[in-house]
């Protein structure tokens, strides 16, 4: 694998040297420069890595196809990616380096809380498009125009979902629900809180832990005596969520399993195991594999496995979808300019790898800078992940009406 | 009486110091390289700080904590009490160094690694405090954001703003040029001496009746008195807050520059800083490599420098004139009779 | 409250800790016999780890002949990391805090690009649960404490009667001494780290089925060596199982009444509140 990407670095670099030798006789080939940033190595690595390949994935594929084609001009893309390492100082001084130094207009890709409010600080004043996945709440609003979270938040999730819990199994009523101790975790386990209790369901335990907790024994032991009817493992990442489901299972739990926030859904079957994974609910998961999903998400997850080795999660696909829609805007306004581009994002619905997707979420947000789409609600059936209904959010729905 | 060698050596560095910071924007003004700059000055100020208690024997991995307290405290006084960053900046040293007569008074009683843990212990209780609990002020794992820049401030009928990143930047050079000036004192002091003393041995100096707790009290209070103000300028500067900046990944990041620089000479952590945030800098570009490149030259450089950077000149210099007395020699050989 | 329920609170709090007993063992035993911490003393675990999953999930071997491998090659990669860099940083410790952070870097983003990014499971040759009224704990588990258990008895034995391992603690006590008596100085300690490499890569092969493999996975277990040493005292094999045990106590029992932030403050708490009462730890040498 490493092989294979540094052969990729010198044949890019070969072909860069070799462009920049002939440009002067060839047409107007340019060069657009769009930044990714996110937690490349540590404790969150995954979720960094991840949106990286998302991005190299489409750009690869733009670059192959003889680049992209905006208004008269054909743009070669050039993908700029720091590792900021989960740190929201570092984040800061990257995002400074990405913008002053390598004078990037559009960031797409970052995860992790904090360091999307340190981008921001760098971002905005400048003008700069800034996609993120992190799920913050307030990453969104009337004074960050310039941002957009590329995947469906527990804010677009949680309602619905439970909404869709309720009527399928009436019998739920205890619901409990545990999310790391950061910002993703906390805004989900409040979205999930005000969905349960807006649906006259009981909240019997809320509770964090520590993202890195491995043994989930002494928090479980203190949730299941409260006997709950479903145990949501809200924003847990699928490793996390695998040892709760497990151990769960271990210690006899055997209710009914959400995943608000679920984002690797093969991840979580292969550490839980097929047993305790068995009737894992999730409406924001994305099954590369699934025979119900969109021949091209499938060819992005092969394509994807055969290149890294690893099946794609949520934050890839949303990442290479960000991609996606962002040049598509570009090619709509023909222009590379972020005021036009940024009109013609917000002004019509794209065709994406998650079908029909909108920029909306004013009612939560005041500002319309969400990525919304429809949502498949899947199960965990002996260890597949089986598609069961598509749902919308309300955004969405109050937006198609 | 002419100044003694040690002395001159002191004021041609702190000179250095000085005309280096505060030349830098004649040379660039780039928002890109003003940002890294302030961020080295002010990680001076931390690393500077932290030799000074490394200078008396003790590693204190608690050091990160009371940048923290400064800065949590500046933003609080000033968002919720509407005070003057002016106010608020000395406020955050004077919290720091309160703070720390408890918690070094603790620590300090035991030594080695001990001390290395209890202070790594206290931490992470302070992480953890930041991150979980009162989060109605801390603002818990989302942080605090929002957080405004320093107040203008009327001097001599000239009003200053802290606005761009190049008044920031002068800020922050007058901040480390005032923290330096005493920690450069105190080197060439009897306390510098005291602190070596310590170091070789809190026996030996005790019996030549250095009150050794108190010394290392002092050394630790003051070194978190600088580490607050210079979280209050992060704070301000910055205007985004979390616990994580206050973690052990930054902590171990001041470890490195200042006994990568060489914790032996008050200028070990100066070059250390300097040279490995710029270092840093350019390894961004390896992207997913950039961790696996840092640590493999934090191990070559430790093996082949083990007294730090500083001492690179040094053995240069053995080298050439060991080199150059071979040469020497050699002929001399040669045309002897 | 129940007292089963409290009873599992316990038993959950052991259970694990007696894992990462084995971690601060030879976290301890490396900092006795060459005068440092070892930082990347995780990612030895980590290794482990690997080591098992190898073994187990990609080669298809049974689970205890893969252990016992997992635990020499890991010896094997101390041996090499003894060799290659730390015996040039006997005693210093500032110096060997930067360097094994560079390894740490080094093996963790070594790891994760070799090894891929996302968590890899481990099949588990252990199902089922063992279940006293209303007390649980896994056939995994158990085995897992019973494994941790042997292994320290083994450790005891070894410095206790083993020729090395007399020598081991000779070393420890007093270097100068102990070659003066003839002890290989330089042998002895590329020994004892590999020996304790070789505890944290029996840890992380116990530990890999139960919580997978990944990366970052070091990270965690040195933090808890970490409080178990401070607790139990430098150099004390006794003092880290009781340093363990009391561990497991605090995270267990706490877990019950606590949020997960406040049981983790609370085992450092209970590190300051140990260090303040005896500055070694409660089995350190005075």
């Amino acid at each position: 694998m490493k092989g294979q990407r540094c052969h990729g670095w010198v044949l890019m670099l070969a072909a860069v040297l070799a462009l920049g030798t002939a440009a002067p006789a060839a047409a107007a080939e340019k060069t657009l420069e769009i930044g990714v940033l996110g937690p490349l190595s540590g404790g969150a690595a995954s979720y960094g890595v991840e949106l990286l390949r998302g991005a190299e994935m489409r750009s690869d594929e733009i670059n192959k196809a003889g680049g992209l084609k905006v208004g008269g001009d054909v743009y070669k893309i050039k993908l700029i990616a720091y590792d900021h390492k989960a740190s929201a100082a570092d984040a800061a001084t990257a995002a400074n380096k990405l913008v002053f130094q390598d004078k990037v207009k559009y960031i797409i890709g970052n995860a992790v809380g904090a360091t999307c409010n340190a981008v921001q600080t760098v971002t905005e004043p400048q003008k700069v498009m800034f996609a993120f996945v992190c799920w913050g709440t307030n990453n969104l609003g009337p004074d960050k125009p310039h941002s957009f979270r590329s995947m469906l938040s527990q804010w677009e999730a949680a309602e619905p979902f439970y909404r869709w819990i309720k009527e399928k199994r009436p019998t739920i009523k205890k619901v409990a629900v545990i999310s790391p101790n950061d910002t993703s975790g906390l805004d989900t386990n409040t979205a999930v809180v005000k969905a349960v209790k807006g649906l006259a369901l009981d909240l019997v335990s809320e509770e964090t832990y520590e993202r890195g907790t491995k043994d989930f024994y002494p928090i479980l032991t203190k949730i299941l005596a409260k006997k709950p009817d479903l145990l949501d493992v809200a924003a847990a990442p699928p490793a996390e969520a695998g040892l709760i489901l497990k151990q769960a299972h271990e210690l006899g739990f055997r209710g009914a399993k959400g995943w608000t926030a679920g984002v690797n859904p093969v991840t979580l079957v292969g550490i839980a195991g097929v047993e305790a994974a068995e009737g894992v609910w999730s409406p924001v998961n994305i099954n590369v594999r699934s025979d119900f999903v969109d021949p091209k998400v499938r060819k992005f997850g092969d394509e994807y496995e055969k290149r890294y080795k690893e099946v794609p999660g949520v934050i890839a696909v949303a990442n290479y979808g960000a991609f996606d829609v962002f040049t598509k805007a570009m090619q709509e306004a023909g222009s590379v300019e972020t005021d036009k581009v940024l009109a013609a994002l917000t002004s019509r619905p794209y065709d994406t790898v998650w079908g029909r997707l909108v920029i909306g979420g004013k009612e939560t947000y005041r500002i319309d800078r969400q990525f919304l789409y429809p949502m498949v609600i899947s199960e965990i059936r002996g260890g597949k992940i089986v598609d069961i209904e598509q749902v919308l959010p309300a955004a969405l729905k109050a937006l198609t009406k | 009486m002419p100044p003694s060698p040690a002395l001159r050596r002191a004021l041609i560095g702190y000179g250095l110091l000085a005309a280096g910071s505060l030349g830098l924007p004649l040379v660039t003004r780039d928002s890109y390289h003003v940002d890294v700059a302030t961020t080295i000055l002010m990680n001076l100020v931390l690393t500077m700080s932290l030799r000074l208690e490394i200078s008396t024997g003790q590693l204190n991995m608690a050091h990160i904590s009371f940048m923290g307290i400064g800065a949590y405290a500046s933003t609080i006084l000033m968002m919720r009490g509407g005070y003057s960053f002016w106010i608020t900046l000395w406020v955050a040293g004077v919290m720091a160094a309160v703070w720390a007569v408890p918690i070094g008074g603790l620590a300090l009683r035991v030594s080695g690694p001990y001390y290395f843990l209890i202070t790594f212990a206290f931490s992470e209780v302070v992480r953890l405090i930041f991150n979980n609990f009162f989060a109605e002020w801390f603002g818990g794992p989302s942080g605090l954001v929002q957080i405004p820049k320093p107040d203008p401030l009327r001097l001599a009928g000239v009003q200053l703003t802290f606005v761009g990143k190049v008044e920031l930047y002068y800020l922050m050079c007058a901040l480390l040029l005032l923290a330096a000036a005493v920690l450069v004192r105190l080197d060439y002091s009897r306390f510098g001496l005291v602190g070596n003393a310590i170091r070789q041995g809190d026996v030996l100096a005790e019996t030549l009746g250095v009150w050794v707790f108190r010394y290392k009290l002092t050394a630790f209070v003051l070194g978190s008195f600088m580490a607050g103000i210079a979280g209050a300028f992060f704070a301000h500067s910055h205007q985004v807050l979390h616990s994580s900046d206050f973690s052990l990944e930054p902590m171990v990041l001041l470890v490195v520059f200042t006994v990568i620089g060489g914790t032996g000479s008050v200028w070990g952590p100066v070059v250390g800083t300097v040279v490995l945030t710029i270092a840093s800098e350019f390894m961004r570009e390896f992207h997913y490599y950039e961790i696996l490149v840092y640590g493999a030259v934090l191990i070559l450089t430790m093996l082949l420098l083990p007294e730090g950077l500083i001492s690179l000149p040094g053995k240069l210099g053995r080298l050439v004139r060991r080199g150059g007395g071979g040469e020497a020699e050699a002929m001399g050989a040669g045309v002897a009779p | 409250m129940p007292i089963e329920l409290l009873v599992q609170a316990l038993l959950n709090g052991f259970a694990l800790a007696l894992v990462y007993v084995l971690v601060a063992l030879g976290l301890t035993l490396i900092f006795s016999i060459l005068g440092i911490i070892n930082f990347a003393h995780g990612e030895f675990y980590m290794l482990g780890g690997y080591a098992t999953y190898f073994g187990v999930a990609v080669f298809g071997l049974h689970y205890v002949p893969t252990l016992l491998l997992a635990i020499g090659a890991v010896g094997l990669a101390g041996v090499v990391a003894e060799r290659l860099i730390f015996r040039h940083l006997r005693g210093k410790t500032l110096n060997a805090f930067i360097v094994s952070l560079g390894l740490l870097w080094v093996l963790q983003s070594g790891a994760q690009l070799t090894f891929g990014v996302l968590d890899k499971p481990v099949p588990s040759a252990f199902s089922g649960i063992i279940r006293a009224g209303r007390v649980i704990i896994s056939v995994e588990r158990f085995v897992v404490v019973l494994a941790a258990v042997g292994l320290i008895a083994v450790l005891y034995g070894f410095l206790q009667w083993s020729r090395v391992g007399r020598a081991m603690r000779a070393v420890a006590q007093d270097p100068d001494g102990a070659a003066l008596q003839g002890v290989n100085i330089e042998f002895t300690s590329m020994l004892g780290f590999a020996v304790g490499c070789a505890l944290a890569g029996a840890a992380g092969g116990l530990l890999a089925p139960v919580f997978a493999v990944s990366p970052p996975m070091g990270a965690l277990p040195v933090v808890k060596a970490f409080i178990i040493i401070i607790v139990g005292g430098m150099g004390s094999l006794p003092g880290a199982v009781l340093g363990g045990l009391l561990l497991g106590t605090v995270e267990g029992i706490g877990s019950l009444f606590f949020s997960s932030a406040a049981v983790n403050v609370l085992g450092f708490l209970m590190v300051i509140a140990v260090l303040l009462v005896r500055p070694r730890g409660l089995f350190g040498a005075a």
